[in-house]
């Protein structure tokens, strides 16, 4: 019988620490998610953490410096913009109107967004558009 | 042609409904009729599948255009040979091709068991037509292949260029490979649970058909790693990216498995658990397909968005539900034989392997889909990323790595002191010494020397196992160095292919660590005849040209890479512009050795002829892919060894 109490103690340590990791990851690196509307719009953005938005760059915004490497362009979802700074190259399928998402910190005096992650959604180019009806 | 691929869709839909049928109807009443037409409904679901594929290749190949999903996903200008990887580039195809790979896992099943006479086996053969009934539905009804255009396009949207990519024609069919085999270990556990198995035959059966497949999933999620190495130019190879974590759940859960199936084996322990993995393994494959497919999350290989999510939720709930109530059903047949007599033992640390795997399978679930659960718990959406996944998982796998070297040479039942004396001082001493010969070289931080010894110790105590196992066997002992090894190899396969796999975990953990903590990065724009320095390195600018390559104008960089004194050749890293998508692609140059590769990324010309360089050296990342092979050739090795199945079948079991 002592092993079996052994064993639950040793598994609920490893459980305890397993659980301990998780949260304090969370705690310290979760990120808000939130739409381009909902942080633009927040009387008090949160303090503390990074974010992440999702939403589409603004067409005629992208200014690219492509020596430093720095990449601004506005970020919207129809309705509010935000600022993005990201010290990094382009992303290939980057451009006007396309889905991006990043994440990083934010400077609620600047509205802008100071991003570290820069993903672009791969263009829906490639699923059915444009093709027209099928025949019935 | 489109009316013979929608209409073999349709039967093979009509032939797996017959064959669940047939084959219940079968067991219910006894009679072999029924049993028989059901199977051989699976084979003609096989041949249909089949048939629909070469239709849709015959197609794309053609560029038939009048296909829609032709003119969705090829153009004139694409290489036949993307042409014919496009059959995966999509939904309808892709989910044709999941269903070609369950029919021929349904058609290798019933052709490995076609001289056994047993029911157990059509029940197996009933749930593998059940999930067919799934994904033929699918097919027929909410996505089908085979649409016609009305008015046919001159030439269609084409490929994407991130899919136009050697690594990307194999990788999909190989994780398909590894996804959906892992139907047969579930179809084995719910026939179990059904036709109230007992005896330990089915383990054995099932642990080869898990090993197999569980192969093909670890090559293809390191192919997926290589491909997002050399195609996605980030520098990286592994980002905790969504659809990454899809494909590495079941794989980890799958290993779990086939290490607590041996405590099974050997002493009739942790049977509910064993069942409940495969459930899960099998769920988390369904569940990997479904955020591939759904769009739920945002990811960069997700290259499909649609309708398809709820259906497979639907079908994960179902049939979970069902494995579920058979568990719970059939308590009294999993019961276990034997208690855990001491943590320390061979049955302890495969349960702490178990409980890391699962930690591991959790947090990674947890982290990847935090937005849903976390919106759904506190209203507020959370989303975590690569920081989260390292901070928890590196630990739990560095855990994992420990217990490698330590599993296999405690004894079952109880391990007394001087079994652990004699095991573990020299793999330990080992272990000091390869950190201490590490901290000159810039090994720092508790991980990483947590990695480096744990690497050494697992590397000693599998050293150690082979030199035991050779002195321990004469007739092996007589012959010399190498053949020693192949003939103490051939005696135990299980085992020393065991050993091998885990020695080529062992080469990813070492890779893993080398890339990511000793990575190395510069970057700049170059004029012609300036260097960019970079470590021991030094790339110089020659200049820049542009050169039309097939469907895509390349610009791009030539650097002449020296190392110290020694000048090593040209390198071309290219920006690609496809002439059908208008879409800029970074084509990396890869200067690959065993120590280090030499990562080089051109981020485009700028107005005043300068070429902006980033450039990384990514230590022992080869490591990773050389270990990748060492893996499949040990799961080769175990999966060769047929002796303990021929022992229970002599046991009659």
């Amino acid at each position: 019988m002592g092993s079996r109490i052994r064993l639950i103690a040793v598994s609920l340590a490893v459980i305890g620490s397993v659980a301990y990791l998780i949260l304090s990851g969370v705690k310290q690196t979760g990120l808000h998610y939130m739409t381009v509307t909902e942080l633009a719009r927040a009387q008090s953005p949160p303090e503390e953490g990074g974010f992440r938005l999702d939403g589409r760059v603004a067409i005629g915004t992208v200014q690219y410096d492509q020596k430093a490497p720095q990449l601004l362009f506005q970020m919207t979802d129809g309705k509010e913009m935000i600022g993005v700074v990201y010290p990094g190259l382009m992303p290939d399928a980057f451009g006007g109107g396309r889905e991006v998402v990043v994440e990083g910190t934010f400077d609620p005096r600047a509205r802008t967004l100071h991003a570290t992650k820069l993903v672009t959604k791969c263009p829906s180019k490639y699923e059915a558009e444009g093709l027209g009806k099928d025949k019935t | 042609m489109s009316e013979i691929g929608r209409l073999s869709v349709l039967l093979a839909f009509l032939c797996s409904c017959f064959a669940v049928v047939s084959i219940a109807w079968g067991l219910r009443t006894g009679m072999a009729g029924p049993l028989k037409s059901g199977r051989r409904a699976v084979w003609m679901v096989c041949g249909l599948t089949l048939l629909a594929i070469i239709v849709l290749e015959r197609a794309l190949i053609a560029r038939d255009f009048s296909f829609r999903y032709v003119a969705e996903h090829t153009s004139l200008d694409l290489p036949p040979m993307y042409a014919f990887s496009s059959l995966w580039a999509g939904q309808e195809g892709s989910l044709l091709l999941w269903l070609f790979v369950l029919s021929a896992y349904g058609a290798a099943f019933l052709w490995s068991y076609r001289k056994r006479l047993d029911p157990f086996y059509d029940a197996v053969a009933m749930v593998v037509a059940g999930v067919m009934v799934f994904f033929t539905s699918l097919l027929t009804f909410v996505s089908p292949p085979f649409r016609i255009l009305a008015t046919p396009p001159a030439d269609g949207n084409g490929l994407n260029p991130l899919l136009q990519d050697p690594g990307m024609m194999i990788h999909p069919p190989i994780l398909y490979t590894g996804y959906v085999g892992f139907i047969i270990p579930f179809a084995f556990g719910i026939a179990v649970l059904l036709m109230n198995r007992t005896g330990t035959r089915w383990i054995e059966e099932v642990r080869r058909w898990t090993l197999f497949c569980w192969m093909f999933l670890g090559f293809g999620v390191l192919l997926g790693a290589r491909w997002a190495y050399v195609e996605l130019g980030w520098g990286g190879y592994w980002g905790w990216d969504p659809v990454e974590n899809a494909s590495l759940m079941p794989w980890l859960v799958g290993t779990a498995f086939l290490h607590s199936v041996m405590v099974e084996q050997r002493r009739g322990m942790m049977k509910t658990w064993n069942v409940a993995l495969i459930v899960l393994t099998f769920e988390l494959s369904i569940f990997g397909t479904f955020l591939t497919r759904s769009g739920v999350l945002t990811s960069v290989h997700s290259f499909t968005e649609s309708n398809i999510g709820p259906w497979f939720l639907g079908f994960i709930l179902i049939s979970s539900t069902i494995a579920t109530a058979l568990i719970l059903y059939r308590k009294a047949l999993l019961e276990s034989e034997n208690r855990l007599d001491a943590v320390v033992s061979r049955e302890g640390s495969f349960l702490f392997n178990n409980v890391l795997f699962l930690a591991l399978t959790f947090a990674t679930f947890l982290g990847t889909t935090f937005p849903v659960l976390s919106e759904a718990v506190t209203g507020a959406k959370i989303s975590v990323s690569a920081p989260f996944f390292n901070r928890v998982n590196v630990p739990i796998a560095l855990a994992l790595l420990l217990l490698t070297g330590a599993g296999p040479v405690l004894s079952w039942k109880r391990v007394t002191a001087s079994v652990l004396k004699r095991n573990f001082l020299i793999p330990v001493f080992v272990g000091v010494l390869a950190t201490l010969v590490g901290l000159p070289f810039g090994l720092h931080g508790v991980y990483p020397i947590v990695c480096v010894f744990g690497a050494a110790f697992v590397i000693a105590t599998i050293v150690m196992e082979f030199a035991r196992g050779i002195q321990a066997r004469k007739d092996v002992a007589e012959a010399r160095g190498a053949m020693a090894v192949v003939s103490l190899v051939e005696k135990n396969k299980r085992r020393y292919g065991g050993y091998i796999v885990h020695f080529g975990m062992v080469m990813i953990f070492v890779g893993v660590l080398g890339s990511s903590v000793f990575q190395k990065e510069a970057h700049g724009p170059l004029l012609p005849g300036e260097s960019l320095a970079l470590g021991p390195y030094s790339l110089k600018l020659r200049g820049v040209e542009n050169k039309p390559v097939a469907n895509a104008q390349h610009t791009r960089a030539i650097l002449d890479v020296s190392r110290g004194d020694k000048y090593l050749g040209p390198a071309y890293p290219a920006k690609a512009m496809y002439f059908k998508s208008q879409q800029p692609m970074t084509e990396i140059a890869l200067r690959q050795t065993p120590a280090e590769d030499l990562y080089l990324i051109l981020g485009g010309v700028n107005e005043d002829g300068s070429a902006s360089i980033q450039a990384y050296i990514n230590p022992l990342v080869s490591l990773i892919w050389v270990g990748g092979i060492v893996m499949v050739l040990g799961t080769l090795i175990a999966l060769a060894d047929r002796m303990r199945l021929k022992r229970e079948e002599k046991l009659g079991a």
